[in-house]
Parts: C-alpha cells; sequence; structure tokens
C-alpha cells in the first residue's frame, strides 16, 4: 500500500524574494532521487504538500509546469507557522513534498479553445504554471487565442516580474497587467481587475475563463465574464480552503459533499453554483 | 452456533492474549474504555457502553505517521505503521457498524490510509449483543440492532451463564481454534432468541425524508436556532464512532522528529481558518450545521450511508444535553424552504 | 422544603413572559426539561408563548452566563449563586453589559451529580427519577433506590457558600442558607500528600483526557479569543491527548489564567465527558487566591479584581 503521507525529499536550490513586500518568496526545489521526479507526474492548478520538517507541511499550487523538468516551483506567502519557517530557510535545505494533489485545471478541454487567464495578487502561480505550459512550443499549437488579465497593488507586487516581461514580447499571448493606482514608469494599465476585464473585453466565443485572486476581486470579476457571455460552466475557479491531509480524509476542506484537496482545488462556477458558500 | 461457557472466557481471552493484541472494555473509575489487556480478567464485559468509541483502536486519538532525521544531505524517514495482529473484544454491534462506515474514509478512489487500512486488515472483531440497550439509544433507526451482525466476526449473546457463539467468518472462526466448543443446542438457542427478542431499542429517529429535507435547507432560518446552547467543544465528535476529522502537526526537537495526527473536530473554529484570517465556517451555526450536514447529508451523497450508528454517546456526553434526536426531530419538523438560487 | 420547584418553575415562567411582553428584553436565557432523566438543559426563549418551556430543577446544572457575552440585544438570564458571580465578573472585565442583562435570580439548593448517582447505582441505567421531601427515588431495569439528594450534590455545591445570586434584578424564591463554612480541607488533604503522590493523581486523572476542551467551552471565563492550546505560533502545547504532561501542562496554565476569576461553578469538571477530577486544581486555585489576596471571585462589582489591583508591599504600593 502506497503511504500517500510520506514526503518526498526535495532540495531548495533558489529562494528568491518574489515581491518588493517581501511577503511572496519563491522556492525552486529539485527532487533528490531520479526515481521520485518520474513518479511525480502533474498537470498545472494541482497542489502539493511542502514541508519544513520539525516544523510541519502546508499545501501550495504548483507555479511550476510539467514542461519544466526537473524541479518544482512553489510561491508562498508568509502568514502561518510552515510559511514563516520556510521564508527563513537557506538554499541547500532538504524539504519534503507530498503530491501531486488536487484535480487540474481541464487542460484537455481547454484543447482547440481560446483561453482568457485571469488573476490577482499572489494567486497567479498555478496560472503561471497554466500559462508556461501552454506557451511550451510542443503544446502552443493545440490551444486557440491566450489572453492573459493579471493585477496586482502596484508592480513591486507582480509575481514573476522577468517572465511577464518575456510573455509581453510574443505574439502568441495577449498580456495584460494592471495595477491599481498610477505609479510613475508603469506603463501597463490602471485599475482593478475586473474594470480592466471589463475594458480588455475577452470574447467569450469559444473560450474559457480561468479565474483566480482574492476573494473581492472574484466577486467583481465573476459578474464581468458573465456579461461577457461566459456560461458558468466555462469559468474555471481554484478554491483556497484549509487543508491538512490533502487526500480527503481529515474532513476540514469541504465545500458540501465536495473536498477541495481530493474533488477540486479547480471546480467550474457551474460546480460551485451547486455547493453551498463555504470556502 | 457454538456455546461457550462463562467460566471459559477468562482462559480464551487469555489464549488470545499470546497471539493477538487484544483490546477490550476495562473500567477505570468508572470510565469504560476499550484497552489492550494483558489478561482476560482486566477486562469487564458488564457495561452498557464505552465511554470512548473502539475506534480509538484502529484511529487512536493520537498516532505517529513517521518519524524523521534530517541530515545535510539527506532525510532518514521511518514509516510507523502498525502491523500487530489485534483482536477488538466485546464491542457493541453499533460500534462494529461504525468500522464499515469508516473504511470509506480511509480508502477513496485515489488514495489509501495506510494506517487505518492496515489495522483495519489485521483486526478481528469479536461483538457483545446488547441485553438491554440503554434509553438512549436509537441503532434500530439506524439499520442497525442490538444483535446486529453487520461487522462482525464472532458475535457473543449473554443468556447467563453461557454466551451463545455465532460465527460470522473464518477469521472469527480461526480465534476459536484449539477451542473445541460445542454446538448450541436447542435449549440455548431458544434462550438466545428470547434475549434478542427482550431487548427493545425504545428510542427512534425518522431518516426517512431527513436527506431530503437536508438537500434543500443548507440556507434555513433553522440553523440560526439549533446550535444556540452548543457550548462548541468536541465532547460529540470525539466520543461518536463515525467522526474522523483529524489534525497533522510536526512535534520535533533539533533535527529529529515525528509527524503526529490527532482528532480533530469540526466544532473548533480553528479547523477551518485560513492562514488570511478568513474563516468559511466562521460562526458556532456555520460549525454545527457543518456537523449534521456532514453525518446526514454529505455522507450519505458521497456513500450511500448515514454517519451514524445510533450508538447515543453524543446525547450521553454532551455538556449541554444537545440530543441529537430532537435535532433530527426538529429538522423533520420544519417545512422545506428552497434553497438559494 | 419551604418552596417547591413547581412553583420557583411558574414564577420563572411568569417573569420571562412579562419581560417579553413588556418588551423589556428580546431574550431570556433559562433552562428547560432535558431528554435525560434528572436532566435538564439550557433554553433561549424569544416569544412570550414560550416562556412556558421554562423550568427549574435538579439538574439545572450549567452555568448560564458563558452565553451571556457579545450579545447585542437585551435579555434576561436565571442565575443561580454561582452564575450571578461569573456574571459579576464578567461585568468586570467588560465582557457583558449590567444595563443590557436582567439577572432573574433563583436560589440554588444544589444540582445532582449524575455521575454520582450512576456510580451508586454501579453503572446500570437510571431510566426515571422522581425528588420528594428531601428524597430521590430512582428507577431502571432491575433497580429501584432511594437516596437521600444531600447524598447526590456536586460537591461543588456541598461547600458552596454563595448559593443565593450575589446580583439580581429579581428573586424567585426564598433565599437558602448557605453551608456550613468551606474550609478547604480537600485542598489542605491534597496538598499534604507528597509531590510525586500529587503528580501521579493527576497524570492518572489527566491520562483520560481526548481535549475536546469541554471544560474550557462550558466555562463562563474561558473567552480568550484564541487559546493558547490552540496557538500554533508558538505551540505552546503539544496537541497529541497521549502526551499526558501536555493534558496537565494545558489544565495548568488554563487554571492559572482562571486565577481570581473562577468562581468555583464546577462547570468545568461538570462538562468533561471523561469525568476527570478538574477541580483539585480548579480550588487549590480558588483557596490560593483567597489565601493570599484575600479575594473572593464574583462577590462584588465594586472590587479590583487581585490581579489588577495594586500590590501591597512592606514598601508600600506599587
Amino acid at each position: 500500500m502506497k503511504n500517500p503521507y510520506l514526503p518526498l525529499p526535495m532540495r531548495l536550490v533558489k529562494h528568491f524574494v518574489e515581491t518588493e513586500d517581501n511577503l511572496i518568496h519563491t522556492f525552486t526545489l529539485e527532487f533528490l532521487k531520479e526515481e521520485d521526479e518520474k513518479s511525480f507526474r502533474y498537470l498545472p492548478g494541482q497542489f502539493a504538500e511542502v514541508c519544513v520538517f520539525g516544523v510541519g507541511e502546508a499545501p501550495f499550487g504548483i507555479a511550476s509546469s510539467p514542461t519544466e523538468p526537473g524541479h518544482l516551483k512553489f510561491s508562498v506567502a508568509r502568514v502561518g507557522v510552515v510559511t514563516t519557517a520556510l521564508h527563513q530557510l537557506p538554499e541547500g535545505t532538504i524539504l519534503g513534498v507530498r503530491g501531486p494533489l488536487g484535480n487540474s485545471y481541464p487542460i484537455e478541454e481547454f484543447k482547440g479553445k481560446n483561453v482568457v487567464i485571469i488573476g490577482g495578487g499572489f494567486a497567479f502561480t498555478t496560472l503561471r504554471s497554466l500559462v508556461t505550459y501552454i506557451l511550451h512550443p510542443q503544446n502552443r499549437g493545440d490551444f486557440g487565442k491566450v489572453t492573459v488579465i493579471y493585477g496586482a497593488r502596484n508592480p513591486g507586487l507582480l509575481l514573476y516580474k522577468e517572465e511577464l516581461a518575456a510573455w509581453e514580447k510574443r505574439t502568441d499571448i495577449e498580456l495584460v497587467t494592471t495595477i491599481d493606482r498610477p505609479v510613475e514608469g508603469w506603463s501597463g494599465r490602471v485599475g482593478f481587475v475586473p474594470a480592466v476585464t471589463k475594458e480588455v473585453a475577452p470574447s467569450a466565443e469559444n473560450a474559457y475563463a480561468v479565474v483566480c485572486g482574492p476573494p473581492i476581486m472574484i466577486k467583481f470579476t465573476l459578474p464581468v465574464l458573465e456579461e461577457l457571455g461566459f456560461p458558468p460552466e466555462r469559468i474555471i475557479m481554484s478554491l483556497e480552503n484549509r487543508m491538512k491531509c490533502g487526500i480527503g480524509m481529515c474532513g476540514r476542506c469541504n465545500v458540501g459533499n465536495k473536498y477541495v484537496c481530493k474533488d477540486g482545488p479547480v471546480f467550474t462556477r457551474a460546480q460551485l453554483n451547486q455547493l453551498p458558500n463555504e470556502y | 452456533m457454538l456455546l461457550l461457557k462463562k467460566e471459559q472466557l477468562l482462559a480464551w481471552l487469555n489464549k488470545l492474549t499470546q497471539a493477538y493484541q487484544v483490546f477490550a472494555p476495562v473500567n477505570e473509575e468508572g470510565c469504560v474504555s476499550f484497552k489492550q489487556i494483558e489478561a482476560g480478567d482486566q477486562c469487564t464485559l458488564d457495561y452498557t457502553n464505552s465511554k470512548v468509541p473502539p475506534k480509538e483502536v484502529l484511529f487512536p486519538r493520537s498516532e505517529y505517521l513517521f518519524c524523521y532525521r534530517c541530515e545535510k544531505e539527506h532525510v532518514e524517514l521511518k514509516e510507523q505503521i502498525d502491523e500487530h495482529k489485534k483482536v477488538i473484544f466485546g464491542l457493541r454491534p453499533c460500534d462494529a457498524r461504525s468500522f464499515l462506515l469508516l473504511d470509506n474514509v480511509f480508502r477513496n478512489e485515489r488514495f489509501q490510509d495506510p494506517y487505518y487500512l492496515t489495522r483495519r486488515k489485521n483486526t478481528v472483531l469479536v461483538g457483545l449483543g446488547c441485553n438491554q440497550p440503554p434509553a438512549t439509544c436509537f441503532c434500530t433507526s439506524l439499520g442497525s440492532g442490538p444483535f446486529a451482525t453487520e461487522g462482525l466476526d464472532l458475535l457473543l449473546v449473554d443468556i447467563g451463564d453461557r454466551y451463545v457463539l455465532e460465527v460470522l467468518t473464518e477469521r472469527g472462526q480461526e480465534l476459536l481454534s484449539g477451542m473445541e466448543l460445542p454446538a448450541a443446542d436447542q435449549e440455548a438457542r431458544e434462550a438466545a432468541q428470547k434475549v434478542k427478542e427482550g431487548a427493545a431499542v425504545s428510542s427512534r429517529v425518522t431518516l426517512e425524508g431527513l436527506k431530503s429535507k437536508l438537500d434543500v435547507s443548507f440556507d434555513h432560518p433553522l440553523w440560526d436556532l439549533i446550535h444556540e446552547k452548543c457550548l462548541g467543544c468536541a465532547a460529540c465528535t470525539y466520543t461518536c464512532p463515525t467522526c474522523h476529522c483529524f489534525d497533522i502537526v510536526d512535534e520535533a526537537q533539533g533535527n529529529e522528529g515525528c509527524r503526529v495526527r490527532s482528532w480533530d473536530a469540526c466544532m473548533f473554529p480553528l479547523f477551518t481558518l485560513h492562514g488570511s484570517g478568513h474563516n468559511p465556517r466562521p460562526t458556532n451555526k456555520e460549525r454545527f450545521r457543518q456537523r449534521v450536514m456532514h453525518k446526514f447529508k454529505y455522507f450519505v451523497d458521497n456513500f450511500n450511508a448515514t454517519a451514524c450508528v445510533g450508538c447515543g454517546r453524543c446525547i450521553l456526553n454532551c455538556p449541554v444535553n444537545l440530543d441529537i434526536r430532537e435535532v433530527i426531530a426538529e429538522i423533520q419538523g420544519t417545512e422545506v424552504r428552497s434553497n438559494k438560487q | 422544603m419551604l418552596i417547591k420547584m413547581q412553583d420557583i418553575t411558574k414564577a420563572m415562567q411568569e417573569k420571562a413572559r412579562e419581560l417579553l411582553q413588556n418588551k423589556e428584553v428580546e431574550l431570556v436565557i433559562g433552562f428547560s426539561k432535558g431528554s435525560l432523566p434528572l436532566r435538564y438543559t439550557p433554553c433561549f426563549i424569544r416569544q412570550p408563548e414560550e416562556a412556558e418551556k421554562l423550568a427549574w430543577g435538579y439538574g439545572c446544572e450549567n452555568n448560564l452566563a458563558v452565553y451571556l457575552r457579545k450579545r447585542p440585544e437585551k435579555m434576561a438570564v436565571i442565575a443561580k449563586g454561582c452564575d450571578s458571580r461569573s456574571i459579576v465578573e464578567l461585568i468586570k472585565e467588560n465582557q457583558v453589559k449590567r444595563e443590557n442583562l436582567v439577572i432573574i435570580g433563583v436560589p440554588c439548593r444544589g444540582m445532582i451529580d449524575r455521575q454520582k448517582l450512576s456510580r451508586l447505582l454501579a453503572g446500570k441505567e437510571l431510566r426515571e427519577a422522581e425528588i420528594k421531601d428531601g428524597l430521590v427515588a430512582v428507577q431502571g431495569k432491575d433497580i429501584s433506590a432511594s437516596f437521600p439528594l444531600d447524598q447526590l450534590l456536586y460537591d461543588s455545591c456541598l461547600t458552596c457558600q454563595h448559593p443565593n445570586p450575589v446580583l439580581y434584578d429579581y428573586l424567585l424564591g426564598e433565599q437558602v442558607p448557605a453551608r456550613g463554612s468551606d474550609t478547604f480541607a480537600d485542598v489542605a488533604g491534597f496538598e499534604s500528600r507528597p509531590p510525586a503522590e500529587r503528580r501521579s493523581y493527576l497524570m492518572k486523572e489527566l491520562s483520560r483526557c481526548i481535549r475536546c476542551y469541554a471544560c474550557r467551552q462550558a466555562c463562563p471565563m474561558c473567552f480568550c479569543e484564541e487559546c493558547f492550546a490552540d496557538c500554533s505560533m508558538p505551540q505552546w502545547v503539544s496537541k497529541s491527548s497521549l502526551d499526558v504532561q501536555a493534558n496537565l501542562f494545558f489544565q495548568a496554565v488554563r487554571v492559572l489564567h482562571l486565577a481570581g476569576r473562577c468562581v468555583d461553578c464546577g462547570a468545568c469538571d461538570r462538562a468533561c465527558p471523561m469525568g476527570i477530577d478538574l477541580r483539585t486544581l480548579t480550588r487549590k486555585m480558588v483557596r490560593d487566591i483567597q489565601e493570599l489576596f484575600g479575594y473572593t471571585a464574583g462577590i462584588s462589582l465594586d472590587e479590583k479584581p487581585p490581579l489588577a489591583a495594586p500590590i501591597k508591599t512592606a514598601a508600600g504600593h506599587v
């Protein structure tokens, strides 16, 4: 019987301060064992439990893409015990990782469709995975137009700035970045994500929308998408309930009869409409 | 059906403790719980039911998942899977049924919990029928009964000076190897039948229609008041044979430590509190609703069974006498209103 | 007995009805008949016509002060001596607004300890009970017995010095005389045992702890937003209930935290599903606070809590 509680050993090879407020750090981890790397097969949208030995473990969306073999990447906000410990770790530390856990974005369904990706703040992690996956030369042809709308309070709080700059230059992705208030030297848009989404007005025809962000952003973006004609079946969201086991047993992350860790974290809006609002 | 004289019981238990870890009801200062016994005389079969259900034998209050030692270049993990052969002796049929329900939880379509499942596989269940079910029992409403055999390997029926022993599985049969017990004679069978007929479960809940009411009552105002006296402790969940929520934490010193899982409860605010400070179940109302919904709706949705065996422990142990039978009756009595759209 | 429980029940219902009808309060918190023999259960009454649910008896064992915090509405509460003392402390700690609260005091003759009864019945199930002339007649399958009421009361009731509410707006029934003075002989007895013995007794008791926190939740004074036992940063105490030392540590700190606030109502002890003796610890704290500070919790609204009052030293006030 495979023990789903046992973490795979990984080495922290890069510890990077992602945002100017020092609240988000990005961790790049390498598998210590080759067989673990081979067995860890994941898709964008899945998460893993990362453990700091001696402190505990916590779930994080995987920010790297399966098209980037050899490592896993997590961008982590400092909010609790495990994340605080993580933020203090030197490169070279051995960590543990359990996963991949949860479901993924419905990539097969996205094929042949346009994909509108909307993110806010530090909830861009698995969206980075998704964009990177789609943009990979082997995959890009499978998908239609890709539009990314990504907002943060100010430029310094955007994640993955170098990659955003690279995407900006490409012609096979439309990237719209926005910040809440004007700042000198900012050439992107200014305004909240829902308003910018309305301005950009991505077509709902033959398209899926993926939305990740703080609850307030989600709340105001959903009506915009609805107005643009996205049916609830084609609006994809990812939930972030508190989790422990990650395998549907410990009982805390349920929304109705669904466990976010096992049946999610990715749900369509149509699915969520059927569930109580406990997330 | 076999016949076991009461004076043979001790010898049998003593024999079992040689080959198995035997967990049996032990009375400590009036508090009966399933403890591992070294000898048969440590156990008492003269009890109504244990305070904490025997689920703790397979799913302990706290257990190590693994221990570890971190070195600079690697980490050593040591799994702590308990593979001892066990017998749970003298458990009530309702509690045996709880294991059938818990099996659903600890094995899903993608993952298996090796801690519970390994113990489960290695554990033989010897039931003791309830000659005098207490007034707080409502097992018959849940499809069980004081002499139900579901989930058991052996069932003892107390007929006074002897037990009629119902052998239900091969594993049960194995426990009797070398015992050479006589078959129950006509008189013993009749006595057992009489005991069973005399064991009336007087308390009832109506499950019929409950699920369909709960299906549409998440936003019903009944939840505003029904939880009001609940203190938000875990006396009900921790003494419930089907409650299974747990927490996982590390306990470590220096570079060595263990990952520990302990019981946790949906009645605690921290259970669902996000790191961000947001709590999807912020007040006692949402938490109490979760407990009821989980048992009588979500579990039914997922496994087509109610997560309750009618043992009555939550009724006996609630510090404010919040009685689940009354909660069910109140839900049943409310007018169904359509859910939010 | 001079005043019958039924008369108090009737007076209680009338007072509740009147307060609700006159819109003096929106809510009355009291007791109604419970679902087990001898058991009463907290109940919340909002409509005058529901007032008939209220009842009074020897099973009104909960301390209703636990329900009073953070309620915006005007309300009335049924208060025994101990409940009223907790209310006094809650008012002093700014947890309850006196002007929002109508206290319906009820002199208390003590509450029946069902665990004691259960021990007397040797585990046999109690099905029915009737109390008459200071005797409790109990019926069950294969049992029929009668016990003097005093034999069945909670220990906390047997040492209770304040059976009459210390603070009230209405008083139902006649004041009852306090029992002989509380000498804390139990605490002295415990203290006289060698440390190792005391420790092993407590460890044995706390080995049954399942960390359900019923003790904490039932206590009107245990209201920290984040209990140290739940705190994860830092984690003060192991979450594992198999760590008996941690169970004892939790309880010891909880009791310390109640210094000068615990009114010895026994709610924690009663709430414990595992029947752990918690009062040995709480009583020791209550006695020490009396000895060290001359303070008895919940007696007066004006007296400063010992830990908030200036400490007298040889050199004067600090």
